[in-house]
């Protein structure tokens, strides 16, 4: 099998999970909405308020969202033992742990990015900013989710093991949050956010060559 | 795949820095360096705080506040190179796979964390009369904030491996990791900073007297060498622990 | 000497509480490492000791 063939059967698996578990998916989105909807409730119903605190309750809640996701990358895979499988194939682990993030984000991306607008409008954010909103959280799901997994190889069937990798991975989507928030707030001061899209879209693409294969050596380290 | 102690000192045997990667021959080493470091620490400590207290002149505009500074600017500096050095340890240990290394990352941590912490309080305090405020989003203390949760992230990940073998290697991945991403936050937050906030007024930013600049030198060194012998110490230890087994150990600690 | 008095190396012109509760929680953390440092050191040698006796 050629390691196109390999990635492309880990990716479309993936997804056929994604798509089949209901709970994968729909746990992430309800956890999301309602931690947006908590918020109203500690600093009142005034649309001016709500609209200077939308953008960042909106943003932090998808990654805390797409964090919650992060054990089942690879949990599962280690009690079934489809993770030695992985291990001991002779493709590179770096391209299959690529393959499964790549799938993960994709389908988390898209779910969370689509119910961001509509969680927009509770807080009372014009449509462009929505959309901008909604064009972030696509942009910042994978570059968590590439990040994450190398917490997530580390600590493989570790005790505590989501709320350390909480503790690893939030520090570290701090440059994300900082340019995905602002590229919304620019677009409700009416300023152009392509700055901050260019950096979104830098850092995504350092994720993407760089922790694939960090988290191959942390797999190896973590299942040794 | 991590080589074993015997092994390596096997292979490097013809050179003689490679003795002290094994931890026989650098305990009682580090034990000397250590002693030294503690004394050089206490002399340029009370040399520093002498100067800083005696001869450096009251600040034209900050007045007698700003001697925070002489520990402040040390602690949030060595928070920083703490880092970088366990970062290298870390590194060297996945390379070369030698134990000492991960246990020198593991030594240097708390002593990190420490720095962080008395970065952003001694910052609090003096932010207070300069700022107004204890707490100022300020892009300095916000780094210093983050690195302390590194620091954090790096020694919770160590304790929660039974296998310290595996613990040493998982948590010198994720200070790699952190090392790389160290400049990333900073630049980031120092950009945010500056479209929340504009410019805001830093402590110390106006030009420093000779004298100061002496006094925040001194301590610097002064923390630099407290760092390296509470690092050793904890090496020291750390060693202890491990080798219980080995012969030269019950020797060394008669 | 550029302190007319101890009182008013003290009172770091009206800004004691800050300078001195900067070096205090210095001091604080310093004291507080070096007691864990040597609690840890006493820890290890008990435990390498007891091993050693039997």
């Amino acid at each position: 099998m050629s390691l196109r063939s390999a990635t492309s059967a880990v990716f479309r698996r993936e997804l056929q999970l994604f798509a089949r578990r209901k709970s994968d998916w729909a746990n992430p989105l309800m956890f999301f909405l309602i931690v947006c909807s908590l918020f109203p409730f500690a600093v009142g119903s005034e649309s001016e308020k709500l609209k200077l605190i939308g953008i960042g309750v909106i943003f932090v809640g998808a990654l805390l969202a797409a964090m919650l996701s992060l054990p089942r990358l690879f949990d599962e895979d280690a009690r079934d033992g489809s993770l030695e499988l992985m291990l001991t194939s002779p493709e590179p682990l770096a391209a299959l742990i690529l393959a499964r993030v790549a799938a993960l984000s994709l389908a988390l991306g898209v779910a969370l990015a689509a119910v961001t607008p509509v969680f927009a409008l509770f807080y009372a954010l014009p449509y462009d900013v929505a959309g901008m909103l909604a064009l972030n959280v696509l942009m910042a799901v994978p570059t968590l989710l590439l990040v994450g997994s190398i917490a997530a190889a580390l600590l493989v069937s570790a005790r505590g093991g989501a709320i350390l990798t909480a503790v690893l991975v939030l520090p570290l989507t701090i440059p994300t949050l900082i340019f995905g928030a602002s590229a919304a707030l620019k677009v409700l001061y009416g300023e152009s956010p392509a700055a901050e899209l260019a950096l979104q879209a830098a850092f995504m693409l350092l994720a993407l060559a760089l922790c694939p294969l960090a988290a191959a050596a942390a797999l190896k380290i973590s299942t040794d | 795949m991590a080589r074993t102690e015997s092994q390596s000192h096997d292979k490097f045997a013809g050179r003689w820095f490679w003795r002290y990667a094994s931890p026989a021959a650098f305990f009682p080493l580090a034990g000397k360096l250590e002693k030294l470091c503690w004394v050089i620490a206490a002399v340029l400590t009370a040399v520093g705080l002498y100067i800083g207290f005696f001869v450096a002149p009251t600040d034209a505009q900050q007045g007698e506040v700003y001697r925070v500074i002489f520990i402040h600017v040390p602690a949030a500096w060595m928070a920083m190179v703490i880092y970088l050095a366990m970062a290298f340890w870390s590194g060297t240990g996945l390379v070369l796979g030698t134990r000492l290394s991960f246990m020198m990352s593991h030594a240097l941590a708390p002593t990190g964390a420490m720095m962080a912490v008395v970065a952003l309080v001694t910052g609090s305090l003096w932010g207070r009369p300069t700022w107004g405020t204890y707490w100022v989003w300020d892009a300095r203390l916000t780094s210093t904030l983050i690195l302390f949760f590194l620091y954090v992230g790096y020694m919770a990940l160590a304790a929660s491996f039974d296998d310290k073998k595996k613990g040493d290697r998982a948590s010198a991945l994720i200070a790699l990791v952190g090392a790389i991403n160290v400049p990333i936050i900073y630049f980031s937050v120092k950009w945010w900073n500056t479209l929340h906030q504009g410019s805001s007024v830093r402590p110390g930013s106006s030009s420093m007297a000779a004298t100061m600049l002496t006094a925040m030198m001194v301590m610097t060194f002064a923390f630099w060498a407290y760092a390296i012998a509470a690092a050793l110490h904890r090496l020291r230890t750390q060693v202890i622990e491990r080798e219980r087994e080995a012969s030269w150990l019950k020797e060394a600690i008669k | 000497m550029m302190w007319d008095s101890w009182g008013a190396f003290w009172d770091m012109g009206g800004r004691g509480f800050f300078v001195w509760g900067s070096y205090g929680a210095l001091a604080i953390a310093v004291i507080a490492e070096l007691v864990m440092l040597n609690r840890a050191r006493s820890n290890a040698l008990n435990a390498s000791h007891e091993n050693h006796d039997h």
